[in-house]
């Protein structure tokens, strides 16, 4: 049995890798990326604020993915039956959200409209569209706490 | 591209498992069902095009906006 870990380093940013990283099996593929549906969740802040959402396939694709909790506190996506389904589970407890930050030279932004939903047991994975919640694409993310 | 005409209550199969009913049609609003299997997403597609997009941006961002996001989120520095 091999465990997988992040093929590449990233710099100085990089605080602490974990070896035995859990892939995660999107039960979808993203939207735009149809091809990479294996990826590990690679912590760069210690804080547990900022994640590298990268690419098994593709180690050159990644995402930054964070919590939403300390950013957007109000923020808290309900979650439909088809998506415990497509996850393999029913527990919300078990479930991680993250919502996926576009690093700009101005300002930085989080996709509210489409979390990635991770269920901690089954390691699935899937980006949710919270259809008819009018949650805005690109939200402006500030520290605010 | 396919052109079928459809009335209300009428459906239009897609492969074995897919069927899209139209259940209402008023003036230019055409209200749809759309029975698909749990591996198939529907979405809208101004939706979709647009996270698409999203995403796109969002992959793969350099080194130096990694940095910029990371410092951000450093507490700020006690003076």
């Amino acid at each position: 049995m091999s465990t997988r870990t992040a093929s590449r380093p990233i710099g100085d940013i990089m605080i602490e890798t974990d070896r035995s990283l859990p892939v995660l099996d999107l039960a979808l593929p993203m939207p735009g990326f149809p091809a990479h549906r294996q990826f590990v969740l690679v912590r760069l802040n210690d804080e547990g604020l900022l994640y590298a959402f990268t690419s098994i396939d593709d180690p050159e694709l990644r995402f930054l993915v964070a919590p939403p909790e300390p950013f957007f506190p109000d923020y808290a996506p309900e979650i439909e039956n088809e998506v415990f389904a497509a996850l393999n589970t029913k527990d919300p407890d078990r479930l991680l959200v993250m919502v996926i930050i576009t690093a700009g030279v101005n300002e930085t932004t989080a996709n509210l409209l489409a979390p990635i939903i991770v269920d901690r047991d089954s390691h699935r994975a899937i980006q949710v569209i919270l259809n008819g919640t009018n949650m805005p694409v690109r939200a402006v993310m500030n520290r605010a706490f | 591209m396919l052109v079928l005409t459809r009335r209300a209550g009428e459906s239009v199969m897609i492969g074995d498992d897919i069927v899209i009913t139209v259940l209402e049609a008023r003036g230019d609003v055409i209200r749809l069902g759309i029975q698909a299997p749990r591996d198939i997403q529907v979405h809208r597609e101004e939706v979709w095009r647009e996270l698409q997009a999203a995403n796109r941006e969002a992959a793969s961002p350099t080194e130096d906006a990694v940095r910029a996001v990371t410092k951000m989120l450093d507490p700020a520095p006690n003076d």
